[in-house]
């Protein structure tokens, strides 16, 4: 199967600190691929990258065929990113919110209004929809958060550390979203340092450190001869250094 | 330009529901006329406030009436030297050798007061110099060999109302212009940064110049609208408001048309230009607290060319003074008003300068808005 995005010996440096040192991993559609690693390990950095935020100092980032760099505006067309940052437009009602987002992707007026309100349905925003986002709870302004990266209905997903300031119940339908996301064949790429989340759902992972990647493949064979993936991950750090 | 569009009415549709933005351009709507209408009321006031002389000896025949008619009263003291100090505005002593003026030049009612009195007397004295030469058969004209025949081009109170307003005007405007849009400025850059919105907008496909644009413009509107809206409630106000100028006759401060249209333009200009400026401020700053102390200094840098016709009125430059922005709109709008006609040449070379100054703050906007360091710098 072609990979729905391709990485290939990234390095990037940001002030004096070279964040990323020769990374290369690639994710399928219809797949959760987990990008793990500690706290700045690279990840951030490296899905910044892949959506166009940053501009790579080497290598190079295939989506769906367009590179980041010369051809930024399809690469971001196709993508859709969920972060632990949950900042909404709070004057704004969570509908205007989404809409927004959807009209920058270029969604016109009768598609706007069909899909804004699917997403509305989809995500079950429906009481709140009317509500400015600034009366709305932090789950709600998450669930606006997810609506206006996924409004567009793009092919590649990403969601960067999204449960961190999350409840147990909220960060339970992020989860099953992303289940739900990979069931419609979407490349659903998972950053997190949360390694309990990451052997459940992921089916193939990447762990990067002091980024470098240390260790690449599906998640069973990653973890196998420890007792879970935290372990693995553990020894595999201990390793690198 | 989709896009500048879209993002256009997000951000004025934001603004219009922020109470900072509306509270600030209420208020300057409100203030200005109620400022006026103070003014109008001091002077008024001023005019035909009546002041106590305190005097002491015989009084001239016929001074007393001219005293009471400029509203001047008269009280009899025992020593007019100690009652100019505090209980009357001037004190008189009238003797045979003349008269003994006191008068404290701190108090400003003993300050108009003696203006009254000097006025008077000047006059008592050419009166009786007069009449004694008739009396003695010579024309009293020849105590004036050389008489003036005043002939104003323009009327002298309007001339008065116009410099009035080169005055206000150009200080509202430009004050207007950079305080109307401030905090919506702010809020769309330093503000998007601070809600954490600012990853999300530039992960659209949307081109980040189109989205510049589209808040350079929405700012540009409020700023526009703010300055606007100040200048029309001033000008409603002197529409209504009387200013008393003690010689009787009230007259009403109006905007030419001519002048008014110069106005708009620069108007337009000058928004356009401080929304750049200020957004590009906000795009440096993390927060918009930050944004804010950025943006202080410029309330001192417009300022001060806003007050320069009031330090010298008469303030005539060459074609090289329009380029300096701000300073030129305030001068070519003064003209626009003090002579109501227009100096194309300085007009010109003022619409260029504030339009590379626009363009300038614009391509420094962009260059930060674009740069890296706006999403890694936390």
């Amino acid at each position: 199967m072609a990979a729905a995005v391709k990485v290939a010996r990234l390095e990037k440096t940001l002030g004096s600190n070279k964040v990323l040192r020769g990374i290369s991993f690639e994710a399928h559609s219809e797949e959760i691929f987990g990008l793990l690693g500690p706290n700045g390990a690279g990840k951030t950095t490296t899905l910044r990258i892949i959506c166009t935020l940053l501009a790579p100092d080497a290598g190079s980032v295939g989506v769906l065929g367009f590179d980041t760099r010369t051809a930024p505006q399809e690469v971001r067309r196709r993508v859709g990113v969920v972060t632990a940052e949950i900042g909404v437009y709070p004057r704004l009602s969570a509908r205007e919110n989404i809409a927004y987002f959807a009209e920058l992707s270029g969604l016109l007026d009768g598609d706007l209004d069909r899909r804004v309100d699917a997403v509305i349905e989809r995500l079950d925003m429906a009481s709140f929809a009317s509500q400015r986002a600034e009366s709305l709870s932090s789950g709600q302004k998450q669930k606006v958060a997810i609506a206006r990266a996924i409004v567009h209905d793009p092919p590649v997903l990403m969601f960067d550390e999204p449960t961190s300031n999350l409840d147990v119940l909220a960060s339970r339908e992020i989860r099953q979203f992303m289940v739900e996301s990979k069931g419609r064949g979407k490349c659903v790429i998972f950053s997190t340092h949360v390694l309990h989340d990451a052997e459940r759902l992921c089916d193939r992972v990447t762990i990067i450190h002091q980024g470098r990647v240390v260790a690449d493949g599906a998640t069973a064979d990653v973890r196998r001869g420890y007792q879970d993936l935290e372990d693995s991950f553990l020894a595999l750090v201990e390793t690198a250094k | 330009m989709r896009d500048v569009f879209i993002v256009f009415r997000k951000e004025l549709r934001e603004i219009l529901r922020d109470r900072r933005t509306l509270t600030a351009i209420a208020l300057a709507v409100i203030a200005t006329p109620t400022i006026l209408f103070v003014i109008s009321q001091v002077s008024v006031k001023t005019a035909t406030q009546t002041y106590t002389i305190g005097y002491s000896g015989q009084i001239p025949a016929g001074l007393e009436v001219l005293f009471t008619a400029t509203g001047l009263k008269l009280e009899r003291v025992d020593d007019p030297a100690a009652a100019a100090k505090r209980q009357v505005d001037i004190g008189l002593a009238f003797s045979a050798s003349g008269i003994d003026e006191y008068y404290d030049p701190t108090r400003q009612s003993a300050q108009i007061a003696d203006i009254r009195v000097q006025t008077i007397l000047g006059r008592y004295d050419a009166a009786k110099i007069a009449a004694t030469l008739q009396e003695k058969g010579v024309d009293p004209s020849i105590l004036d060999p050389l008489p003036v025949r005043s002939h104003p081009l323009s009327s002298p109170t309007q001339a008065a109302s116009n410099a009035f307003l080169s005055f206000f005007l150009p200080y509202i405007l430009i004050t207007m212009s950079l305080t109307g849009g401030l905090s919506a400025a702010l809020d769309s850059s330093a503000g998007e940064r601070e809600r954490k919105t600012l990853e999300s907008l530039l992960l659209t496909p949307a081109p980040r110049g189109q989205l510049l644009i589209g808040k350079i413009l929405a700012v540009s509107t409020i700023s526009l609208l703010a300055a606007v809206a100040s200048i029309g409630s001033m000008l409603v106000a002197l529409s209504q408001i009387s200013f008393g100028n003690g010689g009787g006759q009230n007259e009403h401060v109006a905007l030419s048309p001519l002048a008014a249209t110069v106005m708009l333009w620069l108007a337009v200009l000058l928004a356009a230009s401080f929304s750049s400026v200020t957004i590009a401020l906000g795009t440096l700053a993390r927060n918009f607290r930050q944004g804010q102390a950025y943006a202080t200094p410029l309330y001192f840098i417009t300022i001060f060319p806003a007050s320069i016709v009031l330090f010298i009125p008469d303030f005539n430059p060459g074609v090289a003074y329009y380029l300096i922005p701000i300073l030129n709109a305030v001068l070519v709008l003064r003209d626009a008003i003090v002579h109501n006609s227009i100096e194309w040449t300085a007009l010109a070379v003022t619409s260029v300068s504030l339009i590379l100054t626009g363009a300038l703050c614009f391509y420094a906007a962009l260059r930060l808005f674009t740069r890296e360091a706006l999403l890694v710098r936390s």
